[in-house]
């Protein structure tokens, strides 16, 4: 009997894992799910994503995927038509540009696009919902905010600053700011800005957080970074919610470029209806949510973010949306996918 | 003198063969008969060499979608030299450092009298549970004008990047696939044969380049040839050192240009590079046969008194382990103080994701692992060694090209399959496959077929011979498959963002979403739980291997 069990066991090896594998089969997702495809990322939306879910209650179940936002591209590319997915939420406008090329977003009706926002596309095919600014850091114990250029291409010409500037030339948000500097001032003046920023040996740095604490602490008097970096370390953050982490004494100040100026990039985030969902409607509430009042206040209040519409409540510090809307230049940001010669770029300026 | 085949004899395939079938159609018959009678040999190798072949066909389809112009456009140019050119030196470099900090390391454990051999075992081994991602943030947040280093200690070290902070962060999560294999092989070792060559007249050195270390090379060339293929289908380490090879420039094309074309033929000359390396590996390790055929078992090798050298052995594993597992702790410790609160209800979801993905597939792979290396051992033929190769090709692709096939198949196969955990634990147990085959198949070069062959002989079938005599051989390389894959699974990235089921929570999705913020405050108690919780498992099956 026991060589009968042990010719067996194989077979009882299989019918098990055929068991497991058909068990995780049905479990199906009901229909009414609705599946957002988010690149941003899960420690910054997940609390309004659970906002949402209350608000719905149990009419919809809503389910997020996370990933980077090239990772979630590929994956619907390769999803095609059976792709789960409803909403397409990305961190980047050069991802929901690469998404609208694909023909994976359907058009929006017009009573989502009709919200004044300059950051709205042509084609209509996604929704801005924040956005983010490039700006310059500075600490106003060593520098004199009024003095700062009004233009971030005069920011070679400030000598005085040699080996007190910082920047991260490998984070995405800088290498973004590199591409809308060469989209609108040409090749050759941005290679012209970076030998000149090399000149002034500025510090690289590996992640902004880090930078913007070296400033606060005078180890640099200058750094470029995105807004919120400055203000998380002022004011806190949704996440990072120790009281030692609030600083709003830090030595830190954030000087904005003029109007229009390609140092104060606006980096949008925004979201759009996949092609392939069959619930538009419920993905077009959840869009519909993001640019409620509630949901705007919630990324002005917690992630620092510049809501886009103007109703939203901000706190203090954040400048008024009407005139951030302004800040940045005017170029098609869906144009910021063409990294590649940027990295060139920046690999012949000996930077990356 | 015990009689022990040392010799490189006749190559395998020239050995004694089973009796030659007839020839033509009944031959083939013959064969496919006798394949099916040991289906539980051939069902899981097929099921393997599908699995990683989807892959490949996958990129192959990509990749033809190219504009032959443009694509020998970018193919041809000095570029693709320059990449090769870093990609080897690259694999070469890690090789070399993790080859210096293992060999000692096994040696020491296996083959002297320091104390707290376990310990160092263990801690040998703890580097497999930092993330690759991981150990770079932390020697970029260590070294530089602003790191900790400097802050902490006042020492002005260069930042790490490029070639050095890649060799270096790479190397020191990936030696313990040396070490763990050179240490069974050594502990493995028959002493009979060292003490007839110092009999003979060899010195100790003599004994070490002749008799020892010809001895090593299944085991040097199973775990050389996972840390090779993982240096080459890394992207964490380089992307964040930005190191220029061949898999920094897909990860540039996914992620910067959105470009799956393109990355699709930088993959497949990838693989090319694999294919040259497991073509290299297969001619080094051709007609070996290690195990003892004379009679009666082998002893326990008596330990190397270390004397006063033993101070010396403490401080290189002291110094190993400071750097590869005290480092990152550290650091995470430094960035926990700044965290707020530990969010143990999330932890805990997490903790349980991931090892509810991880622990199946480990078992999986090991599985699957164990009729491939025996196959590839015993019925030792150029299918079976195809096969076996196989299974490196998946290892060797890059785990994000890897996952995107696995989508686009299950949803034209079996689209109730798609964002399953079923799908999950299959698509780590193939892809980490090749973690799994090393150990065993060390174990199976030194296990004497005699034993099952009597165990026949005494009537057992083939399956009952194999699990009465050799498998409770394996049992040590067995633990240290499961071991391999399970850390390699709990801290995988892409394929578990692309193929988890919705809604589904990992420790290593965590660690990536606050890093990725630069919230390292908020990644800390993730880390820590992946490294801890990774190190603990494997501490269990490890002390269960002496036993």
């Amino acid at each position: 009997m026991p060589q009968a069990m042990r010719s067996l066991f194989p077979f009882l090896c299989t019918a098990v894992l055929l068991v497991l594998t058909l068990s995780a089969c049905q479990s199906d997702e009901p229909a009414n799910d609705l599946v957002i495809y988010s690149g941003r990322s899960e420690v910054l939306v997940d609390s309004l994503v659970e906002m949402y879910r209350q608000q719905t209650g149990d009419a919809v179940d809503v389910e997020v995927r996370y990933g980077s936002d090239a990772q979630l591209l590929a994956a619907l590319a390769e999803e095609g038509d059976q792709s789960p997915a409803d909403v397409f939420w990305a961190n980047t406008v050069g991802a929901l540009g690469q998404a609208t090329a694909a023909g994976l977003l359907s058009p929006l009706p017009e009573d989502l696009l009709d919200r004044p926002s300059r950051f709205t596309p042509e084609g209509g095919q996604w929704l801005p919902v924040t956005t983010r600014f490039r700006v310059l850091a500075y600490n106003p114990e060593a520098v004199d905010g009024d003095a700062l250029p009004a233009s971030v291409t005069d920011l070679p010409a400030l000598e005085q600053f040699t080996g007190r500037i910082g920047w991260t030339p490998t984070y995405s948000s800088f290498q973004d700011f590199i591409t809308a500097l060469r989209l609108t001032e040409g090749e050759e003046a941005t290679r012209t800005w970076l030998d000149g920023m090399l000149a002034l040996n500025p510090n690289g740095y590996a992640s902004n957080t880090p930078m913007v604490q070296a400033l606060a602490a005078g180890e640099i008097d200058l750094a470029l970074t995105n807004h919120y970096y400055v203000l998380r370390l002022k004011h806190g953050d949704a996440n990072v919610d120790a009281a030692s982490d609030v600083a709003p004494e830090a030595a830190v100040e954030t000087h904005y470029f003029a109007p229009g100026d390609v140092g104060n990039l606006a980096l949008v985030t925004g979201a759009g209806v996949l092609q392939t969902s069959e619930r538009s409607e419920a993905a077009q509430d959840f869009l519909q949510f993001l640019l409620s009042e509630e949901a705007q206040a919630f990324a002005a209040n917690t992630l620092n973010e510049y809501p886009l519409i103007e109703r939203a409540e901000t706190p203090a510090y954040l400048m008024p949306i009407d005139e951030a809307q302004q800040l940045s230049p005017d170029f098609n940001l869906e144009r910021l996918s063409e990294l590649d010669a940027t990295l060139q770029l920046l690999r012949d300026a000996d930077i990356l | 003198m015990p009689d022990v085949e040392l010799q490189e004899h006749v190559d395998a395939s020239r050995g004694p063969q089973p009796a030659e079938p007839p020839p033509g159609s009944a031959g083939r018959s013959w064969r496919l008969r006798e394949k099916l009678r040991e289906w539980y040999l051939w069902g899981p190798a097929l099921f393997v060499a599908v699995g990683v072949l989807i892959p490949m066909v996958y990129l192959v389809l990509r990749a033809a979608e190219a504009e032959p112009a443009y694509l020998a456009a970018l193919v041809v140019r000095s570029r693709t030299l320059e990449l090769l050119w870093n990609t080897v030196a690259l694999t070469a470099g890690v090789l070399a450092v993790a080859t210096a900090i293992a060999f000692p390391l096994a040696w020491l454990t296996a083959r002297t009298d320091l104390r707290g051999k376990r310990l160092v075992t263990l801690l040998g081994v703890l580097p497999l549970a930092v993330p690759g991602y991981v150990m770079a943030y932390v020697l970029l947040a260590t070294t530089g004008a602003n790191g900790t280093l400097a802050q902490v200690a006042g020492l002005g070290v260069p930042r790490l990047n490029g070639f050095t902070g890649a060799l270096l962060a790479l190397s020191l999560y990936t030696f313990p696939y040396l070490f763990l294999n050179l240490r069974t092989a050594l502990l493995d070792l028959d002493p009979a044969l060292e003490e007839s060559a110092r009999a003979l007249g060899y010195s100790r050195l003599q004994v070490l380049r002749h008799v020892v270390l010809p001895q090593l090379r299944p085991g040097f060339l199973a775990g050389g040839l996972l840390v090779g293929l993982h240096v080459l289908g890394d992207f964490g380490v380089v992307s964040l050192m930005r190191f220029d090879t061949f898999s920094y420039a897909l990860y540039v094309q996914y992620t910067a240009s959105y470009d799956r074309i393109y990355a699709a033929c930088l993959a497949l000359m990838l693989l090319a590079l694999t294919a040259a390396v497991l073509f290299l590996e297969a001619r080094l390790l051709r007609g070996l046969s290690l195990h003892r055929t004379g009679s009666g078992a082998s002893r326990l090798t008596p330990p190397v008194r270390l004397g006063a050298w033993r101070s010396v052995g403490y401080l290189f594993a002291g110094t190993v382990t400071l750097a590869a597992v005290g480092l990152p702790l550290l650091t995470v410790g430094y960035w926990m103080q700044e965290a707020a609160s530990i969010p143990w209800a999330a932890l805990g979801e997490a903790l349980r994701g991931s090892v509810s993905a991880s622990a199946p597939a480990a078992l999986l792979a090991c599985g699957l692992a164990l009729p491939l290396a025996y196959l590839s051992v015993r019925r030792s033929s150029p299918t079976t060694h195809a096969l076996e190769r196989i299974a490196y090709f998946g290892y060797a692709t890059p785990p994000l090209a890897f996952a995107l096939a696995l989508v686009f198949f299950t949803l034209r196969t079996v689209p109730p399959l798609y964002q399953t955990l079923t799908l999950l634990i299959i698509a780590y147990a193939l892809h980490f496959l090749a973690e799994a085959i090393g150990p065993i198949r060390t174990a199976l070069y030194q296990a004497p077929p005699r034993l099952e062959e009597a165990a026949r002989s005494l009537g057992r079938s083939p399956l009952q011979a194999f699990v009465a005599a050799t498998l409770p051989l394996l049992r040590k390389g067995l633990l240290v498959s499961i071991a391999l894959v399970f850390l390699s699974a709990m801290k995988e990235l892409p394929i578990t963002f692309l193929l988890s089921p919705l809604g589904f929570d990992a420790l290593a999705l965590k660690v990536w979403s606050y890093a990725n913020e630069a919230l390292f405050a908020g990644a800390a108690p993730f880390a820590l739980a992946l490294m801890v919780f990774s190190a603990a498992f494997v501490g269990l099956l490890l002390l269960r291997e002496d036993r």
